[in-house]
């Protein structure tokens, strides 16, 4: 619906951008400090313009060993792509089974095992904490990448969006499928991953920056610097103890973190909406 | 080229509801038979356990001799046709043809040149690059044709086929089916609740109900002997006009109290069902002599609707509870309240027994009593 009216177009845009403005402060102070020294930030108020120290600050940072970490922010923002796509890549991979078992197959207990997966809904990682510490120690995985990952890599949520979208599907698109002679697996690869393309872009976006934004549980089971992730370090970088915070190495780290989740958000922006909004059938 | 054997086919889903009531059917090579039926008859049910959709409870299902009962659909070498087309959305044209035959490792060069006839022959060869979404109803339901067609089954399945188009397209899809079938030669079962559909695509015709066939044979067989009053009412449209009679000695009372001469041993007393075609109850003009041999009746009309063509009249007949519809030449000007004078002819009458079976008895004697 349009309205004809430019004083309510004007009004409504006047307060999008206040509304974005705000938003995008926080995002800009931390840019500017990100460029100047510590000793430009510890003399003067917050800068609300960029410093001339912007390129050797990240220069180090990708170079160097931070103090305070023993290892290079490269190193760090690896490490959270390769905990992130694992996740995320590992949720959607289970998730499609596990839906495509749901929705297709007859088996005993289905409707049970449905319920089962949507229940962990209700379970957040932090409750299961101790015990799935537990198990990933027994198993000798701390300070490793199947550590960060495996424990995160089941998910009712995206099992449940699939399953919703598997029941649209109409039956007699299976049955084509079957007088076509396509067995399951085939049925799946050629059929239905073509058909769920949008939905699992979506799941991926949402799934990578989940991943990605994990803090607990790599705090808990990383204490090697070498599975160090970008989102935990910030943290670190914060505790020096007696000595100033290094603000500028504290607010460049996050510039350079905010980087692959934004990026994963624009290349899959048209994908992702599409998913959430539409199914194509 | 194949037949197609049923024997004593049953159907029992796990609930306990049998939906198929032991079928016997043989269809000859090259044959369309049209199964037909009210929702719910078990037709739809039929059609998939043929196809391997549905597991067979009981009985036997060969193709060409060869018992298929435990064969996967892909095994059975039949193809089907769903009422909503079932196009795989995301392939063009070309892929949705082409992949019944890939999955069956039918090398490359054939796979196109095969498609490529195909569409030629269902005048698809513009489309082939489109995605079903980007195509007309007549056109999707043309690709699921080609489907069947491109993999050279030994048996086609259409499952109501036609009944998402309107009405136009559905007259014309309907002779193209014909000419296909007649054209490739290839064995038919055909499911449809329209009877129109039934009557003019049919070799023969098969009328379900309630899980068993009712009758088998030739449309026009149906149409002129009805084995029941179930395929009486159900062939022919507008439906058959049903009159309870009672037998008074050689005579049949009609609810009016006109009587008809039906000759056979009819059992004094019993009360049977006659029935008659809106298009065989015959309207007399005033002078008309009372032709030889039936009854005339005397029905009131309280409802006219002009077909162009002809005119059918819904007329209240005494002693009868429901309307007795009949059929009007275009130019009969009989309007609204005025009386009719029908003639019901003995031969084109049916009888039917309290078993709602046909009893043959209309080799007719001259009429007596009647009350015109």
């Amino acid at each position: 619906m349009r309205y004809q009216r430019p004083g309510l177009d004007l009004a409504s845009h006047l307060l999008l951008a206040v509304g974005c403005g705000l938003f995008f402060l926080p995002v800009w102070l931390a840019f500017t400090a990100s460029t100047h020294s510590m000793s430009d930030l510890y003399a003067n108020v917050a800068p609300l313009w960029v410093g001339d120290a912007g390129l050797s600050n990240y220069a180090r940072l990708i170079h160097d060993p931070v103090s305070g970490l023993g290892t290079d922010v490269l190193r760090l923002l690896a490490n959270s792509m390769v905990m992130a796509l694992g996740i995320a890549v590992g949720k959607i991979a289970i998730s499609l089974l596990a839906a495509y078992a749901i929705v297709f197959f007859r088996f005993p207990l289905r409707r049970l095992c449905f319920w089962l997966i949507f229940i962990t809904l209700m379970l957040p990682v932090e409750v299961r904490i101790l015990p799935t510490y537990e198990v990933v120690a027994d198993l000798h995985l701390l300070d490793s990448y199947p550590g960060l990952i495996l424990p995160l890599i089941a998910s009712a949520t995206a099992t449940f969006l699939l399953r919703q979208f598997y029941l649209t599907i109409p039956p007699e698109l299976v049955e084509a499928a079957r007088i076509d002679g396509a067995g399951p697996w085939r049925f799946l690869r050629d059929i239905l991953l073509p058909l769920s393309k949008t939905n699992i872009a979506a799941l991926f976006v949402i799934m990578f920056i989940y991943g990605w934004n994990q803090y607990l549980w790599p705090l808990l089971i990383t204490t090697n610097a070498d599975y160090l992730t970008v989102v935990v370090s910030l943290k670190r970088l914060l505790t020096t103890g007696d000595a100033l915070v290094p603000w500028q190495d504290v607010t460049a780290t996050a510039m350079l973190a905010m980087g692959p989740p934004v990026l994963v958000i624009l290349l899959m922006q048209r994908y992702f909406v599409k998913g959430l909004v539409e199914t194509e059938k | 080229m194949a037949t197609l054997q049923l024997s004593a086919l049953q159907k029992r889903y796990a609930n306990g509801f049998v939906a198929l009531h032991g079928v016997d059917l043989a269809v000859e090579d090259g044959e369309l038979i049209v199964i037909v039926g009210p929702s719910g008859c078990g037709k739809s049910t039929l059609l998939r356990t043929l196809a391997g959709l549905e597991s067979i409870t009981s009985g036997e299902l060969t193709i060409n001799g060869r018992r298929v009962n435990e064969l996967e659909p892909a095994e059975r070498d039949i193809a089907m046709v769903f009422q909503n087309y079932a196009l795989y959305p995301h392939m063009s044209v070309f892929d949705n043809m082409a992949y019944g035959l890939k999955n069956r490792g039918v090398p490359k060069d054939d796979i196109r040149r095969r498609v490529n006839a195909t569409a030629e022959l269902l005048d698809l060869g513009a489309l082939l690059d489109r995605r079903p979404r980007q195509l007309s109803g007549g056109q999707r339901q043309r690709v699921a044709m080609g489907r069947a067609i491109v993999r050279e089954p030994q048996v086609f399945l259409f499952d109501e086929p036609l009944s998402n188009l309107d009405a136009k397209l559905r007259v014309q899809m309907r002779l193209e089916i014909r000419r296909l079938q007649k054209r490739l030669k290839v064995t038919s079962v055909y499911v449809t609740h329209d009877q129109t559909e039934a009557m003019t695509l049919a070799d023969r015709l098969v009328v379900m109900n309630a899980g068993r066939v009712e009758q088998c044979g030739t449309p026009m067989a149906l149409y002129e002997r009805p084995a029941t009053r179930f395929v009486a009412g159900f062939i022919g449209s507008p439906a058959m006009n049903f009159l309870p009679v009672t037998v008074h000695g050689e005579r049949l009372r009609l609810p009016d109290g006109g009587e008809l001469t039906l000759a056979a041993g009819l059992e004094a007393g019993s009360a049977l069902t006659l029935g008659v075609r809106p298009e065989h109850l015959v309207a007399l003009d005033e002078g008309d002599a009372t032709p030889e041999g039936g009854a005339v009746i005397q029905a009131t009309v309280e409802m006219i609707e002009p077909l162009g063509a002809d005119t059918l009249a819904y007329a209240r007949m005494e002693g009868l509870d429901e309307l007795l519809v009949v059929r009007l030449h275009g130019e009969h000007a009989a309007g609204e309240g005025s009386v009719l004078r029908l003639w019901l002819s003995p031969e084109r009458s049916h009888l039917f027994g309290d078993d709602d079976r046909r009893i043959e008895a209309h080799r007719a004697t001259p009429v007596t009593g009647s009350r015109g």
